[in-house]
């Protein structure tokens, strides 16, 4: 129970303090641009490969079970519902803690070993200001982004396989979706992505400052980082599905 | 009068006593060694000048303000005026040496582009490293690595210059431009604090040693009277007749 209230308290902190040089108006636009590209240019490509085979399997099992019932109609609407509102901002969300936090944790980390970080201390910089403010702003703005591809994607592969192989007309299909998706649907996936990018930016640059141990603790703090983002994002999801719930009924 | 006190410093990790009673004095200008065996916190006590370790308890005085009681954004000022070699220079690897070196220009000076080109260049060929300064740190030897990082240091001119090992691993030419530099700071005024286990280094540099011992600082001499007191413990370190 004690390492896990360290980090809540120290990721806590280090949000704080991001946010604080953030409004001390200490954001190095460079930095955050090379971030941008490195989190959202970059993942791109896998985001994209995740969620279009996401979309392509899900129509794959729901035609395979909805075709005994005569239910194979309702495939776009269950996939561009599942897909806008959890799968996409889920899944685009875990494989960024996968390829972008695990990196930025072994980055920091090696900087850490090194020394690198008393040197930018010893220089009168900050680190946060250095290192951790870009990192949470380039997830920040790249996550929403890159869910807002990864929908597309995911419905469009739902497409591929419906039209191939289930025997769904295309243009019926993406009329279905159109009719289906409404902006609450899509705010309520959109939305998370926000919160999501912290659960991916936060652990990552608080596990890469704390590394301990040399190079052997550079592995078991991106181990770490990969572990909590992945179950931190599907908790808070959880919550989040809730929170939207509640204001999409109140509204 | 004292450039930089230290009084009562505690530093535990863990349990362990590291340092359990620190008092140390450096005057402006002089040039002090420290010496003692591994683990002792020769590295802790020079980090905590610095502000980068905070005591346990203990105060670090420097220009009479106490520094542990400062919080990161009130120590740049303090980071302005003591600067800090690293062991193994600790340079940015994502950057060029030239960026290295701008790196501190940048964020606390306003000077031209142009400006900064030439006080690098200056620098960097007084340290017999200009052709490396397109090159990233992982293109550069140990020696040119510390060299370069010593370079970035003192490119603020700071008043005071805290060395940990500058001359670890060092072949004996890449050393002796390491002494040289020390001694040319110290001729102007610039006021060291030096943390080695290289003898002959710190006896060509130093005016004065301390020596660590068992969290306290066992014994602090001139070094022309260990050079002629044999009887002395720093002379025993030095010649390895004792840990």
């Amino acid at each position: 129970m004690t390492p896990f209230l360290i980090f809540l308290g120290g990721s806590t902190k280090l949000l704080y303090l991001s946010f604080k040089e953030f409004f001390k108006g200490k954001v190095e636009k460079d930095l955050v641009i090379e971030q941008v590209y490195q989190v959202g240019i970059k993942s791109l490509p896998v985001v994209l490969v995740t969620t279009g085979f996401i979309g392509m399997v899900m129509a794959l099992q729901f035609g395979i079970g909805l075709a005994k019932f005569g239910g194979k109609l309702y495939i776009p609407k269950i996939i561009s519902l599942s897909i806008v509102r959890e799968l996409g901002p889920v899944f685009a969300s875990i494989m960024i803690s996968a390829r972008v936090g695990s990196g930025m944790t072994s980055e920091i980390g090696s900087m850490r070993v090194t020394e690198q970080i008393d040197a930018i201390r010893a220089l009168g910089a900050s680190p946060i200001a250095k290192i951790v403010l870009p990192r949470v702003l380039g997830c920040f703005i790249a996550l929403p982004v890159l869910t807002a591809f990864a929908n597309t994607i995911g419905v469009l592969g739902g497409l591929l396989v419906g039209s191939n192989d289930l025997g769904l007309d295309p243009n019926y299909y993406l009329q279905k979706v159109l009719t289906t998706i409404n902006v609450a649907d899509y705010m309520s996936g959109f939305m998370k992505c926000f919160f999501f990018s912290f659960l991916v930016s936060v652990p990552a640059c608080y596990f890469g400052l704390n590394v301990k141990g040399g190079t052997k603790g550079v592995g078991i703090a991106t181990t770490k980082t990969v572990v909590t983002s992945c179950i931190a994002i599907l908790i808070g999801d959880y919550f989040l599905t809730k929170l939207f719930w509640v204001i999409e009924t109140w509204l | 009068m004292a450039l930089i006190e230290i009084k009562h410093f505690k530093k535990s990790f863990q349990g362990h006593d590291v340092h359990k009673d620190i008092n140390l004095s450096i005057n402006s200008g002089e040039c002090l060694g420290i010496i003692g065996g591994s683990g002792v916190g020769k590295s802790v006590l020079l980090k905590s000048l610095i502000g980068l370790i905070k005591p346990d308890s203990g105060q670090v005085l420097f220009k009479d303000q106490d520094i542990t009681q400062l919080n990161e954004d009130e120590l740049v000022e303090v980071r302005k005026k003591i600067a800090y070699v690293f062991q193994n220079g600790a340079l940015f690897d994502s950057l060029s040496v030239y960026e290295n070196l701008a790196y501190p220009l940048k964020e606390h000076t306003t000077m031209s582009e142009e400006d900064i080109y030439q006080k690098i260049y200056k620098t960097l060929d007084e340290f017999g490293v200009l052709n490396a300064i397109e090159k990233y740190p992982a293109e550069l030897s140990g020696g040119m690595q510390k060299r370069v990082g010593l370079a970035r240091s003192i490119i603020m001119d700071p008043e005071v210059i805290l060395y940990d090992e500058p001359t670890a691993g060092l072949d004996p030419y890449n050393t002796k431009i390491i002494q040289e530099t020390i001694i040319k700071l110290k001729n102007k005024n610039v006021t060291s604090i030096f943390v080695t286990h290289d003898m002959p280094s710190a006896f060509a540099v130093c005016d004065r040693i301390a020596f660590l011992n068992q969290g306290v600082v066992a014994a602090v001499s001139d070094i022309k009277e260990i050079e002629n007191n044999n009887d002395n413990e720093i002379s025993a370190f030095a010649k390895g007749l004792r840990p």
